[in-house]
This record gives C-alpha cells, structure tokens and sequence, in this order.
C-alpha cells in the first residue's frame, strides 16, 4: 500500500472549479498507484461563506465585548473543515471514486486539552487503514482533533490545532500512515525565495532541507507551517510543496544531509511588534538586577511574548506584539520601585514620553526619597525580517554585510538576533519592503533555484 | 526524549509533537563576550566599521546585539586575542570577558508561547548568576553568564519548573 497524503489548502477548495482541480489531482495519484489520503483546510480564505474568520463573526457579532468560551470556539471554528471535507469527498464519489470524510477524531487524533492551540500527541490511524483497505478515499479534516482526559482515553473534546493546523494534520496523518510522501497544495508554485508581494520576480526554491523550511516558516513565510515542516523532519517523511492550479514542479522538503552545501535561502519578514529600551544607566548594580527581574516578572505574569530580549550594563530591550502593547504600557508606565541606597531611592518608570500621569507620579513621591526614571525608549510600528541560510550563518563579516546593506539603503536596524539558520533584524515596519528587496538583492537570491 | 518520537506500528499510536514548554537546559563553554561601547560619531557607521574590522580579519561573531553606545557579541575563547588586537586598533572603547558560558533553554515555539520567555528571563534574574547577553531565537533562549554560575542558573531554572524534561 502507497500511501500518498494530499493536503488542499482553503484557495484549491474554495470553489467548485478549484475543487474540481484539486480532485484531479488526487485521481491522477490513485491512477499512479498510490492509495490517496486527503486532508483539506475549510472553504476559502478570510471572508468566504464558511472560511474560519466569517465562522468567528457569528459570536462576535452577537456581542464584540463577551469572548467566547475557547471550548464552544473550537466547536464552531472547526465546523468550517468538516464542512469542506464532506464535500471534497462528495466531489470525488461525482467522479466515480468513492470517498469517505472524517473528523480529527474519527481519523484517530489525539490531542492535549489546549483548545485553539492543541498539539498532537497521538494518531491511531486504523479507520483510515480501514477505509483505504475498502477502497475509498479518506477526506480529513484539517486543524482538529480530540483531547485525551486524564485517565488516557478519549473524551470526545473536540480541539483545534492553531495557526497552520491543516498542514500540521497532513505531516502528522502522513508520518502515522508511512507515507510514501506528502503533499501540501496550495496556490503558489512552491516556496520562494520571499514574499511575491515583496519581491515580484522572487523564484520558487526548488530544494530545500527541512531546518531552512522550519526556520522560513516560523520567521513568517507562509506557504508551510513549521509544526508541519518538523513532523515530517522527525519521522522522514517526503514532504512537497505544489501549486493546485499548474503544473510547476514544486518545491521538494528534504533531510539536509540531502542536500548539503553553504547557501543563503531566503527572505522572510514577520510580526507587527513595538520595541522597548529600557535605560538602567542611572541605576546601581543591585538595582538594576532588582529592576530588570521586576520588569520580567511582571511581563511573565501577564504572559506578554516578547522578541528580540537584549541585556547590555546600561539596560534591557525587547520587542512585544503590537496587540499586546497596551498591557505592557499598562503594567510599566509609572510604575514605582521603591529601593533603599543609604537613604530612599525610588525609581519611576516612564515608557515613551512622559505623561501627565507620570509627571504628577513624579511630584507626589518627591517626599518619598530621590526620584529616578527608569525612561524606556519606544518605537512603535517595527517588524522582524529575516536573512535565511545553510551553513552560511557563522561566516565572519556577515553582519557587516546585512547591516551594511541595510545601511545604505537608509533602512534602520532596531536591534539583531540570529541563530544556526538566520539572521534577523528588527527594522520599522515601513522600511520593510526596501529592507527585503535589498537583503535579497544582495545576497544574490534572484538566481537561486 | 519526549521530542524524539517513536511509531509503535501499524494501527498503534504515534507520539508527533515536540511537547510544549521547556524541554531542555544546555550549557555550552568556551565563548568570551565582547561589549564595544561609547562609539562616536555616526552611530550606525561607527558598528559598520568596527564589525567591517573584525569580519576583515577573519573572525566570525555570534548573537551580535546593539547597544546604546555600541554593540555586544560572542567570540570563541581562542579568538580572544585576535579581537582586542583589533579592536584596539580602531581605537573602540570595549571589554571583553573571557570564560563566559552559554545557558540554552530550548523550548519549541518559545516566542509565542504566552509569557515563556518572560518567565525564564525572570528566573534567571532572581537566581544569583549574573547575565551578561542574552537572544532569542524561536526555539531557544541563549543566556551568558560567567561559566562558573551556568550550573548555578540551570538549577535555578530547575527549581523555577523550568528545567526541562531531560538536561543535560
């Protein structure tokens, strides 16, 4: 038995001729000999009928201000995939070939118990086996499945995935069943080099290892989700990329000591994040430790994500989500750390500009002890974009090159990060188009094939 | 390993995912930091010529950050001498602290995991290990210390439930 996992994400299901296309293609791979397991994301992107956000809009719209239970979410959220998948398996059986849909659950996933954002912890793909062995095709749904209570066995909790869990579904069924591959289609010819909207003439990747996909994925290319890109990683899974609607070969995900060499790869840009500076300077040493443990203290207790963390001997920075902003400027802006240094010393943090809440902050403590200000620096509107690479990440004078090259093209460098497989910087959101443009540019991505 | 996963066979169970939260606390040695400061002039064209020096002279850098004044980095202990040679040669106002460790803790996703990596920072700051560097990257969260205190910080990583599930 050839197992072949094709996973049709919500544009190559999105209409009737989209979906035609799609099963096709799953035709043609039972044609070639492969036993077809499908997976599909729900019908259409934002704003379509049945897609996820227009499912979210029914709650909100009843009232914007009750959030809902994240439980009754992932009921309804996941109505969408089931939705598509019995009809993709509709579209088949019209075809002359019969198929059967499936839930999460019944496809044999199990999950944790995080609703919105669970992880697989387990697949029994029996009913899967079951029903090829019958000679249908099975239809999953994407991004769901079931959680497992505590006593181990299933509760019937219906959960989702999180971002990209149609793709993560495909690796993970593709990984249970010993796929002879898996194939996420969508309706770009692969993964490119960046983001066409960036870069018009940015060509498809033709080969890439799994550690460069994770990585492009997690730094905001969108074409594969990393938990995908790792699940296939570890349990060797051939994994590819395709385009629905022509017939471009795709891009081919492969272990890298399957494609060794030193190469920059990509591109990549991600997040709308408000970065923060904090000045120490005027702090004593034990101060500051007390002042710097307070501030992430305080950001661990209101679960703020934060990027870009830096530590020098005249303060800390990092970047936070744009959305979460207001919690950060809520918890630091004229907060008060009272210390003792000899006498009172009490530090008064200010983000931005002063307020005039901070100002009269100020004149109230004046009795208190001296007033010190922890003044944090604030930009506003910045965004991560992202050099990625093989082997290519420790080569001396590379940060010379990207900050040069940024540099001359007037872009400003918040800050950096880098790891094994990429090179970051957090730059002002407006700037990130020429930012791209020039790294790619560069770097000489034009050629890569 | 919970992240390492293993198929039981045909119609059994598969463990996919890596689990959330940290899975582990590695301590590499063998790095010395360096922290150029008080750069004058042109901000930005004063780093671009002191990385242009150090790249020049064949020395590769990791989890470069800037600073204020200036810029801090890591550097294999053996290249210590190299970089103060350069670096006094462009007359730049720096420290370099030999001996300093790298504290990884690696935990999938760890961005974007509510408040993770807020919690490790506050951990290691409440633990007597100063922390001289620190990046982030979405797998892992890097910290330099002086290596005599690594032990000291996974410890208290430990004792903050943030240890992982097999440390090293």
């Amino acid at each position: 038995m050839r197992i072949k996992v094709m996973k049709f994400g919500g544009t190559s299901v999105a209409t009737p001729e989209a979906r035609l296309q799609s099963a096709m293609r799953v035709v043609s791979a039972r044609e070639q000999g492969f036993s077809p397991v499908v997976v599909v994301s729900a019908i259409g992107r934002k704003g379509a009928p049945y897609a996820t956000d227009t499912l979210l809009n029914l709650l909100k719209e009843i009232d914007p201000n009750v959030e809902p239970d994240p439980r009754e979410l992932d009921l309804l959220i996941a109505c969408g995939e089931i939705l598509s998948s019995v009809i993709f398996a509709h579209t088949l059986k019209t075809l002359g070939h019969p198929a059967q849909a499936f839930r999460g659950g019944q496809a044999g996933i199990r999950t944790d118990g995080v609703y919105g954002n669970a992880r697989i912890i387990g697949i029994n793909p029996v009913s899967l086996f079951r029903s090829v062995e019958q000679g249908y095709i099975p239809v999953v749904c994407g991004f769901q499945g079931v959680a497992v209570m505590g006593d181990g066995a299933p509760g019937g909790e219906l959960t989702t995935l999180g971002r990209g869990g149609s793709d993560t579904t495909g690796a993970a069924i593709g990984a249970a069943m010993r796929a002879d591959a898996v194939e996420i289609f969508t309706d770009v010819d692969g993964i490119k080099t960046a983001d066409p909207d960036y870069v018009k003439k940015a060509p498809t990747l033709r080969t890439v290892t799994y550690d460069e996909v994770a990585e492009m994925a997690h730094l905001g290319a969108k074409v594969v989700h990393p938990r995908a890109a790792e699940i296939a990683m570890h349990h060797d899974i051939p994994l590819w990329v395709k385009n629905t609607f022509s017939d471009e070969p795709g891009t081919e995900i492969v272990r890298r000591e399957q494609f060794p060499g030193r190469r920059v790869t990509g591109v990549s840009h991600t997040g709308k994040l408000v970065y923060l500076q904090f000045d120490l300077a005027e702090a004593s040493e034990a101060h500051r430790t007390t002042l710097e443990t307070r501030i992430y203290e305080l950001a661990s207790q209101h679960n703020v994500n934060l990027y870009m963390l830096n530590i020098s001997p005249s303060g800390t920075g990092f970047a936070v989500p744009r959305d979460q902003y207001p919690v950060v400027k809520d918890l630091l802006d004229g907060l008060v750390v009272p210390l003792d240094e000899g006498g009172r010393v009490v530090y008064l943090f200010q983000i931005g500009p002063a307020s005039r809440e901070v100002e009269t902050q100020a004149k109230l403590l004046g009795p208190l002890g001296e007033i010190r200000r922890v003044r944090a620096a604030l930009t506003e509107g910045t965004t991560m974009v992202s050099l990625i690479g093989h082997e290519y990440m420790q080569q001396a004078g590379l940060f010379h090159a990207v900050l040069k090259t940024l540099a001359d093209n007037q872009v400003p460098v918040l800050q950096t990060s880098d790891s094994d497989f990429s090179l970051s910087v957090l730059v002002p959101e407006s700037d990130a188009h020429r930012a791209v443009r020039a790294l790619h540019d560069q770097f000489g991505l034009a050629e890569v094939v | 390993m919970a992240t390492n996963p293993t198929t039981i066979g045909w119609g059994g169970e598969t463990e996919f995912e890596k689990r959330r939260g940290v899975s582990a606390v590695e301590i590499r040695g063998g790095f010395a930091q360096a922290h150029v400061s008080h750069l004058e002039g042109d901000l930005v064209q004063a780093r671009l010529e002191v990385l242009k020096a150090i790249g020049d002279k064949g020395i590769s850098l990791d989890f470069l950050k800037l600073t204020p004044s200036g810029l801090s980095f890591l550097i294999k202990q053996s290249e210590c001498d190299a970089l103060e040679q350069v670096l006094t040669e462009v007359n730049a106002h720096h420290s370099i602290k030999p001996s300093r460790a790298i504290v990884l803790v690696h935990a999938v996703n760890i961005r974007d995991e509510e408040g993770m990596l807020a919690a490790i920072m506050h951990a290691a700051m409440s633990s007597s290990a100063k922390v001289d560097h620190i990046s982030d990257m979405h797998d892992r969260l890097l910290m330099v210390v002086d290596a005599e205190d690594a032990e000291r910080l996974r410890a208290k990583l430990e004792e903050s439930g943030l240890g992982g599930s097999h440390a090293n």
